[in-house]
């Protein structure tokens, strides 16, 4: 077929244009993560980053920029264009470029873009979905806006598809929503790992991941560390993997009370979400992170 | 109020008939004419409408200025015999002048000093070139003089440019004061003065001039992409692309509105330009008011610079409109250049004096943050977000220099369970004064995970006032 035809058709037709990129896909280095996602998130895709809490806004963004990092050096695109809803702005501050820097992104790729409110935000976020310079458009939202809603969604999935930049939802202290994404994360922060050289210091980012929704694969949580100097995601813990169904936080049957009431929610969404830990702080004995307790 | 009173600063031509005249005080005209319509003075709107005036005659000439409080300079040096001629274009100045409600002074000369006596004293409005003969009968307040200067060179007899003009310089100098010779040289040429434009000049520019006024949005993008074409030739002789453009739109009762797009490179297409300014009117919170149509439209390039010449790209076969820079246009043109923006670095320690951001389209090149050292690879001692202003914690540290150990950020309580730091921060005396307190900055990673950059803002014991506590920013 002419190549001119092809283009035409690929842009007429989603569906088939979908079938032809399928294969470009961004492993995470981690085994374990890239078996449930089928090999690696879907580069032409929407993907969305939950941080629960405007305190887990840190590790949401270590993970965001670790994807836009390893999405830098894979696909050879070098520029990143951050999308800000006025409203999200006020709470999580200002990206700082120096920070970045250590993060392993090099600030002078970054373009800020600040509209007036979030229709327009949702404009250029579209249009620079389009742009095939742009590794990534992050769109950085406040909570759960009406106006970003299913609609507004799968219309970002159908731009990122044929545009081929990654388009990724930061959202912040909000809540689970039905999306057209391709895959949800929940990132919430970890006690560090301890360095090496200096066991009393603060070592290296830990987060916790938890993949609430995959559109091709299975869902699990991960413990994972973001390596500024090889710019890659280590695993969290020593234990080589933990079975993410295992992991699920189950209460421990007490002895005096062995039938005690289901937690809330049917099976179903247990298992769509196995990595569903505690809220944070009802721990009483400090150790939030349930996935990182070996079998 | 002047001068203790309430005074007639303007009035209608035939009121002097009555006995009016400027500076009378108000008690004294209302007691002739006692059913007298008085509105108060608007200063501030006269100028407003002068400066309308003055950028509607941007039609005539790209130089522009404003000539004191109650009139418009125009250099159309190089333009008149576009409108046939310097008698011609004073007549058609005065008839749209007059078609708009204006009633309007004219005076054409060869200085600013000349055309500014001759528009306000002056009988016929165009000066021959070369010529001061018509400036000899006019009286001396038409050389821009101090009030009391005219009156004492009144009572020795010098009434008219004429008397002045032919008297040695020196004695005259020695009496009345350099200003006077000063002022007569520069209505007679002898002398410099220049004109300062109200817009800058454009590098170039293309006019469309309608017989029929336009109204329609079609039709303004169409004439548009009309000009753009027409500038396209005369950038390429330079071998220059634009970087900013103005659009401005003429409306036939004399308002002009204008619109203006940046590029985050040079362009050339007339296409994308036509574009940029499609972007820019829908981006806009009102949309143009054509009222009864435009007459005429121009398009000025404000700021070029040279093309590099590679905007084609065949191989890929990536559209020009897909590129990064092209984006970059659109965002600016919908939005406003100044909602897309780069970082930029500053030379200071204070983390958030360390950087800004700069609209895209004027981050030079060269200008842009560097990365810290990409061969060496520092340790993580900077957050991904500072907060907009350090936050107020309560903060539970051992004094005097300890790390926090348990604080209370955002109604939240913490236990901190590892610490980094101090990293000491010093004020910056020669900005903030000599007294502003030292910051020692931890890294402050909380039981449950959390990662905080945290400062004690003071020393104690050595700095003045109880240090305070202040949470700066979010690690990952």
């Amino acid at each position: 077929m002419h190549p001119r035809a092809a283009s035409i058709l690929d842009r007429l037709s989603p569906h088939a244009h979908r079938a032809g990129k399928a294969a470009a896909r961004l492993p995470l280095g981690l085994a374990a993560l890239d078996t449930s996602l089928e090999g690696g998130l879907t580069i032409a895709a929407l993907h969305e980053v939950r941080a629960p809490a405007a305190r887990d806004i840190g590790a949401a963004a270590g993970l965001l920029f670790g994807l836009v990092i390893r999405l830098m050096a894979q696909t050879g695109r070098d520029r990143l264009l951050w999308v800000t809803d006025p409203a999200a702005g006020m709470d999580a501050g200002l990206l700082y470029p120096d920070g970045l820097a250590q993060y392993g992104l090099d600030p002078a790729r970054v373009t800020l873009v600040t509209p007036v409110d979030l229709q327009t935000a949702l404009w250029a976020t579209d249009e620079a979905a389009r742009c095939p310079d742009l590794a990534a458009v992050v769109l950085h939202v406040q909570g759960n806006p009406k106006r970003l809603d299913r609609v507004a969604t799968r219309r970002l999935m159908l731009r990122a598809q044929t545009g081929g930049a990654m388009v990724l939802i930061l959202r912040q202290s909000g809540g689970e929503e039905a999306t057209a994404a391709h895959t949800r994360w929940r990132v919430e922060a970890c006690p560090s790992a301890p360095d090496r050289i200096f066991p009393a210091g603060i070592g290296l980012p830990r987060m916790v991941l938890t993949l609430e929704r995959c559109r091709t694969g299975r869902t699990g949580a991960w413990p994972v560390i973001w390596n500024p100097k090889h710019k890659v995601f280590e695993h969290g813990q020593t234990e080589p993997h933990i079975d993410p169904q295992i992991s699920v936080d189950r209460p421990a049957a007490s002895a005096h009370r062995p039938d005690r009431a289901d937690p809330l929610g049917g099976v179903m969404d247990l298992r769509r979400t196995p990595g569903r830990r505690a809220p944070v702080g009802a721990g009483a004995d400090g150790q939030e992170c349930t996935a990182d307790r070996g079998p | 109020m002047v001068k203790s009173a309430q005074r007639i600063v303007a009035h209608e031509p035939g009121a002097q008939a009555l006995g009016l005249f400027l500076d009378q005080k108000l008690g004294d005209a209302r007691a002739l004419i006692p059913t007298l319509d008085v509105q108060p003075a608007e200063p501030h709107a006269d100028m407003a409408l002068l400066g309308q005036i003055a950028r509607w005659c941007d039609r005539y000439t790209p130089m522009v200025g404003l000539s004191g409080t109650d009139g418009v300079m125009l250099d159309v040096s190089g333009c008149a015999h576009l409108f046939g001629g310097e008698a011609a274009l004073v007549a058609r100045l005065r008839a749209q002048l007059t078609g708009q409600g204006f009633t309007a002074r004219l005076g054409l000369a060869d200085t600013i000093g000349a055309a500014w006596g001759l528009a306000r004293f002056g009988e016929a409005p165009v000066a021959p070139p070369g010529d001061p003969a018509p400036l000899m009968p006019l009286p001396l307040e038409a050389l821009r003089l101090d009030p009391a200067l005219v009156t004492s060179l009144r009572r020795l007899g010098l009434k008219t440019i004429g008397c002045l003009a032919p008297l040695p310089r020196a004695p005259l100098t020695t009496r009345f004061g350099a200003d006077l010779l000063r002022r007569l040289d520069q209505a007679l040429g002898r002398g410099e003065e220049t004109l300062s434009p109200l817009l800058p000049p454009a590098d170039l520019t293309a006019e469309k001039a309608f017989f029929d006024p336009i109204t329609h949005a079609d039709d303004i993008e169409r004439s548009i992409a009309l000009l753009a074409h027409a500038l396209i030739p005369m950038l390429e002789q330079r071998d220059q692309g634009a970087r900013a453009l103005e659009l401005r739109l003429f409306r036939v009762d004399g308002a002009v509105q204008s619109l203006d797009v940046e590029a985050a490179n040079p362009l050339r297409d007339p296409a994308r330009i036509s574009a940029l300014f499609r972007q820019r009117i829908v981006g806009l919170a009102v949309d143009i008011d054509a009222g009864f149509g435009f007459d005429l439209v121009k398009l000025a390039v404000i700021r070029s610079e040279v093309f590099p010449g590679n905007q084609g790209d065949l191989v890929s076969g990536v559209e020009n409109a897909d590129r990064y820079e092209a984006l970059i246009d659109r965002l600016g043109a919908r939005l406003g250049p100044e909602r897309v923006r780069g970082f930029v670095g500053a030379d200071t320690h204070i983390p958030e004096r360390s950087f800004g951001t700069v609209p895209v389209t004027r981050l030079a090149a060269g200008t842009a943050i560097s990365p810290v050292g990409a061969a060496r690879v520092p340790p993580v001692t900077r957050p991904l977000w500072l907060l907009r202003r350090p936050e107020p914690v309560d903060t539970l540290a051992e004094v005097p220099d300890g790390p926090p150990q348990r604080f209370r950020w955002r109604k939240v309580g913490y236990v901190a369970t590892r610490t980094e730091g101090p990293e000491r921060i010093a004020c910056e005396w020669w900005r903030d004064g000599r007294a502003a307190p030292t910051r020692d900055y931890f890294r402050v990673e909380a039981r449950e995970g959390y990662r905080f950059w945290m400062f004690r803002h003071g020393l104690y014991a050595r700095e003045a006032g109880v240090p305070r506590w202040y949470l700066h920013g979010v690690f990952a």
